[in-house]
């Protein structure tokens, strides 16, 4: 009866920003992003890119409830990055990733086809 | 600005291509791209499936809902959703989801008039839409190494004499986070790849029986001898299920360390199974492409990284910049 409806999971409400993102009052080069409607798919990858860059300091993730549907990814760099640019980079990173990928597995698929 | 970039340039190697079976091997990546793709196949990749039922006129046995779950959960051929709308973004129907660009009607009338049970299946399913059929519909169609005798489609409800069923039905574009109904996905499944290696020198010191015994050890059938020289070989590696039984059976025999097995962090084994409503080897396409469209909406809007170059600014005054 009260049940939430079901695309509460995946649609982002109106008014409500897809990614808010808050600095660390106490700790420079520090801070939160929230990802509205996301939760350990995109978590996840953003996270362990985010490892790759020697500029962070520490990432991580979480779910904080799973009736309430957001992550929040927190990301502590250096002096010589900032959490946005080294956000901005891993996303960049992880689409160019996902492109090679595409184009890697259709060549796969041509030359597989070919065979038969 | 730019940074410098950290991407990875992972490697394909499909082994077997069938239009429901797909297995391949992903490697130089890592486990959170695997799995990343592993949950978007099965919950975020868009299929068609039947979401409204309007039922005119059900003298059948089964109660209306009843039937109107039943119809979901038929498979359909949904080659055309990926470019389709969702009703609830489609504007040209303004949410009540019945167009063109967002759906696709069915109609089915079907009555018994005689002595004998008549099966109403997905075949008794008339579409709008030719792209878009019941799954086994079309693979009967194509009849291609499928007996045409062993087709009889999904059966929906059984009537006898006298029985009718008559409804109308709409298809609409969805994801398997929403109902399972739409998930393309029957099983999507990664494994590591096995790193084995057998310490020959200390596999020599036991007697043939004793290799026997050890080979039993395992559940699955990972080792073999070799029947000329007696020597244990890896027979079939991917068998390995990380059971550590052969580990635990030398360490008891009193020979640790008579084999290492390693799950190699950047190789995986892939086996993607489809319902029919897309081939295998385009879920994982549509799977990359949904993920990539996941990726580009969560870049910060420019007004959230404006704030944050202000707030930069004002944090160099305050430290004295
Ligand atoms: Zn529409």
């Amino acid at each position: 009866m009260n049940a939430p409806d079901r695309y509460e999971r995946f649609v982002v409400p109106e008014g409500t920003k897809k990614v808010s993102y808050e600095r660390d009052t106490k700790i420079i080069n520090a801070a939160s992003f929230t990802l509205e409607r996301e939760e350990h798919t995109i978590g996840n990858i953003l996270r362990m890119q985010l490892h790759r860059d020697p500029n962070v300091l520490f990432a991580g993730y979480k779910l904080p409830h799973p009736l309430q549907y957001k992550i929040i990814v927190r990301i502590h760099t250096t002096s010589q990055s900032s959490p946005m640019q080294a956000y901005n980079q891993a996303i960049n990173d992880l689409d160019r990733e996902l492109n090679h990928l595409k184009n890697a597995f259709e060549e796969e698929m041509m030359r597989i086809s070919r065979e038969y | 600005m730019d940074g410098v970039s950290y991407q990875r340039f992972p490697k394909v190697k499909i082994r077997e291509m069938k239009d429901d079976y797909l297995k391949f091997e992903l490697r130089e990546t890592d486990a959170s791209i695997a799995n990343a793709l592993r949950r978007v196949m099965i919950a975020e990749v868009p299929t068609i499936a039947i979401d409204l039922v309007e039922i005119e006129g059900n003298s059948s046995v089964l109660n209306d809902e009843f039937i109107a779950h039943r119809l979901g959960l038929i498979p359909l051929t949904s080659e055309r959703a990926m470019g389709m709308r969702f009703s609830r973004d489609c504007d040209a129907c303004d949410g009540d989801g019945q167009c063109e660009y967002c759906s696709v009607e069915f109609h089915l009338h079907v009555r018994c008039d005689t002595d004998q049970t008549l099966d109403v299946t997905s075949y008794d399913l008339r579409s709008s839409d030719p792209s878009v059929v019941p799954v086994d519909v079309a693979q009967h169609s194509e009849s291609t190494g499928y007996d045409a005798s062993e087709q009889r489609g999904i059966i929906i409800v059984k009537l006898r004499r006298g029985q009718e069923l008559r409804l109308r039905a709409i298809a609409r574009k969805g994801i398997g986070k929403d109902h399972a109904k739409w998930s393309p996905a029957a099983t999507v499944t990664f494994m590591y790849e096995p790193e084995i290696h057998i310490n020959e020198d200390l596999m020599e010191t036991l007697t043939l029986d004793e290799k026997r015994d050890w080979i039993e050890s395992s559940p699955t059938k990972v080792f073999g001898l070799d029947p000329n020289t007696h020597q244990v070989v890896v027979v079939d590696p991917e068998a390995y299920t990380y059971d550590d039984e052969v580990i635990k059976k030398a360490e008891a025999m009193g020979k640790p360390g008579l084999v290492e097995i390693y799950a190699k962090e950047d190789s995986f084994i892939f086996t993607v199974e489809s319902t029919g409503a897309i081939k295998a080897s385009q879920l994982v396409v549509n799977a990359i492409e949904v993920l990539k469209q996941k990726l580009d909406v969560v870049r910060p809007s420019e007004e959230t990284e404006e704030a944050d170059d202000q707030f930069g600014e004002l944090g160099a005054h305050m430290r004295g910049g």
